[in-house]
C-alpha cells in the first residue's frame, strides 16, 4: 500500500465534503482520497458534520402532490436510471480523471514546455483555473516559479522533490501566491502529476523571466 | 448498535428510519418509502433553499432527484459505512452539485459525477467505519456550543455551498480568517482526531 503522506489541509477537506469548492480543486482532492485512507476517514467524519447541520435546518414542508407524483412513478423508475459511468476495470487512471483520460496517458496530445517537461491541458474551471497534466523527465526540473494564484498539485506516478520535501504517488501539494519552488523529478522514473493553476505562474530565473509576458498573454 | 437510554432521542428516530430503508431495499415497500419521504423531503427542501432562497421549484426538483436515488440505491446503502442521515446528506450534496452544473451555473466542462463519490457498498473498501454513534453524539453536542462566528462559517460552507473565497467576500473577512475559523470549528467538534 502506498499511503500518501502529504495531505490537503482540514479546511480544504471540509470544503470538499460540503462540495463548496471549485470543481478543479475537488478533482485534485478526489484523486488524493482514492489513495489515502486516513483522509478518507477524516472525510467520513466531515460528512457527518454536514449531515448534522442539515438535520438542524428548519424543515421546509413539501406539498403532498410532490410525494404522490413520485410514489406513482416508482415502478417505472427501476431500470432507466444507471447514469453513472462505469470505471475502466484495469486502468491506472483515477476514476475521477477518466472523464478526461479515456485510455492511456500516452495517447494524450502532449505538448513540449521545456527540455524536461511535457504538458497537456485537460480543461478550464469556471474560476479560470487551468487543469493540466504535467510530465517531468527523470531527474528533470521545472523552472523555478512563483504563482499569481494558488497551485494545487497531486502526484499520479513517480515522485518529485522541491525546497520543502519529497512527494510520492497520491501526495497533495498546495503552493500559494508567494511560494517560490523548483520541483525536480526523481532520477529513476518520470513524474506525472495533475496541476491546477489559478492564475498565470511567474518564472523567476533571469532568462525565463523574459517568458512571462508571453505566458500571461496565453491566459487571457 | 449503541442503545440509547433516553426515550425519543434522535437515535430512536434514526433507527426507525433505517428500518424503513431496509424495507425499501428488501421488499420494495412503498409505505416505508413514504415515511422516509415525510421525514427527509422537508430537510432536503431546506437544504436547497439554503443555497437558493425562494427557489421553491428547484427545491422540489432536488427532493425528486434525491428520493429517486433513495428508491433506486436503497440496496447499496450500508449502515457500517455511514448512518442514514449522512448517506442522505451526501446524496443531496451530489444531486445539488449536479443540478447546478446541468443548469450551467458553472461554466466548466468538469463533470462532478465521479468526483464526489457516493457512499456505496462496493465490498470491503479502504475506508472502514469508525465508532460512529459516539462521534455523532459529540458532533451534535459540539455544534450547539460553537461560537456564533464559527457556526456561521460552517453554515455558509456546508449549507449555502459558499467557497472560502465567497464566504470571505460576503463576510468581509480576510480569506485566512475564514479558513482558520473553519479549522477552529472542526477542532472543537473533534472531527479530525483520528482514533
Amino acid at each position: 500500500m502506498n499511503n500518501a503522506n502529504k495531505h490537503p489541509e482540514d479546511e480544504l477537506l471540509a470544503a470538499y465534503s460540503a462540495a463548496s469548492l471549485p470543481l478543479s480543486q475537488a478533482l485534485c482532492i478526489s484523486i488524493h482520497l482514492e489513495r489515502c485512507p486516513d483522509c478518507g476517514r477524516k472525510l467520513q467524519r466531515l460528512n457527518r458534520v454536514g449531515s448534522e447541520l442539515m438535520q438542524q435546518l428548519k424543515p421546509a414542508p413539501a406539498a403532498d402532490e410532490l410525494k404522490n407524483r413520485l410514489l406513482d412513478r416508482l415502478d417505472s423508475l427501476s431500470e432507466e436510471n444507471s447514469e453513472q459511468a462505469h470505471p475502466l476495470p484495469d486502468s491506472t487512471v483515477p476514476r475521477c480523471l477518466q472523464q478526461f483520460v479515456h485510455g492511456n496517458y500516452d495517447d494524450l496530445p502532449w505538448r513540449r514546455v521545456s527540455a524536461d517537461i511535457r504538458s497537456v491541458e485537460l480543461c478550464r474551471d469556471s474560476n479560470g483555473a487551468r487543469v493540466e497534466l504535467l510530465k517531468i523527465k527523470p531527474g528533470g526540473s521545472a523552472i523555478t516559479h512563483t504563482h499569481l494564484g494558488d497551485e494545487y498539485t497531486v502526484i499520479l506516478e513517480g515522485s518529485f522533490s522541491d525546497e520543502a520535501g519529497l512527494y510520492g504517488e497520491g501526495d497533495f501539494l498546495l503552493r500559494g501566491k508567494h511560494d517560490k519552488h523548483t520541483p525536480v523529478a526523481s532520477l529513476h522514473r518520470e513524474c506525472l502529476c495533475l496541476a491546477v493553476t489559478e492564475g498565470p505562474i511567474q518564472f523567476t530565473g533571469f532568462f525565463s523571466r523574459l517568458m512571462n509576458p508571453f505566458i500571461r498573454r496565453s491566459y487571457a | 448498535m449503541v442503545s440509547m437510554a433516553n426515550q425519543r432521542s434522535p437515535g430512536d428516530k434514526l433507527t426507525e428510519l433505517s428500518a424503513s430503508l431496509s424495507l425499501v431495499a428488501n421488499n420494495r415497500d412503498k409505505e416505508a418509502f413514504a415515511r422516509l419521504f415525510d421525514h427527509y423531503a422537508p430537510l432536503i427542501r431546506a437544504y436547497s433553499l439554503a443555497r437558493e432562497p425562494g427557489a421553491d421549484l428547484v427545491a422540489d426538483e432536488l427532493v425528486q432527484e434525491v428520493m429517486t436515488r433513495v428508491w433506486l440505491k436503497a440496496d447499496k446503502y450500508n449502515d457500517r459505512l455511514a448512518n442514514l442521515n449522512t448517506w442522505i446528506f451526501t446524496l443531496a450534496r451530489n444531486c445539488r452539485i449536479d443540478y447546478l452544473r446541468r443548469n450551467s451555473r458553472y461554466l466548466t466542462e468538469i463533470d462532478p459525477t465521479d468526483i464526489f463519490n457516493e457512499i456505496e457498498d462496493d465490498g470491503p473498501g479502504p475506508f472502514q467505519q469508525v465508532q460512529q454513534s459516539r462521534a455523532e453524539e459529540s458532533i451534535r453536542a459540539g455544534l450547539k456550543q460553537l461560537p456564533r462566528e464559527q457556526a456561521e462559517i460552517l453554515t455558509k460552507v456546508y449549507l449555502e455551498g459558499k467557497s472560502h473565497q465567497q464566504a470571505s467576500n460576503e463576510l468581509k473577512l480576510p480569506l485566512g480568517t475564514v479558513k482558520s475559523r473553519v479549522r477552529l470549528a472542526l477542532k472543537k467538534l473533534e472531527v479530525l482526531v483520528v482514533r
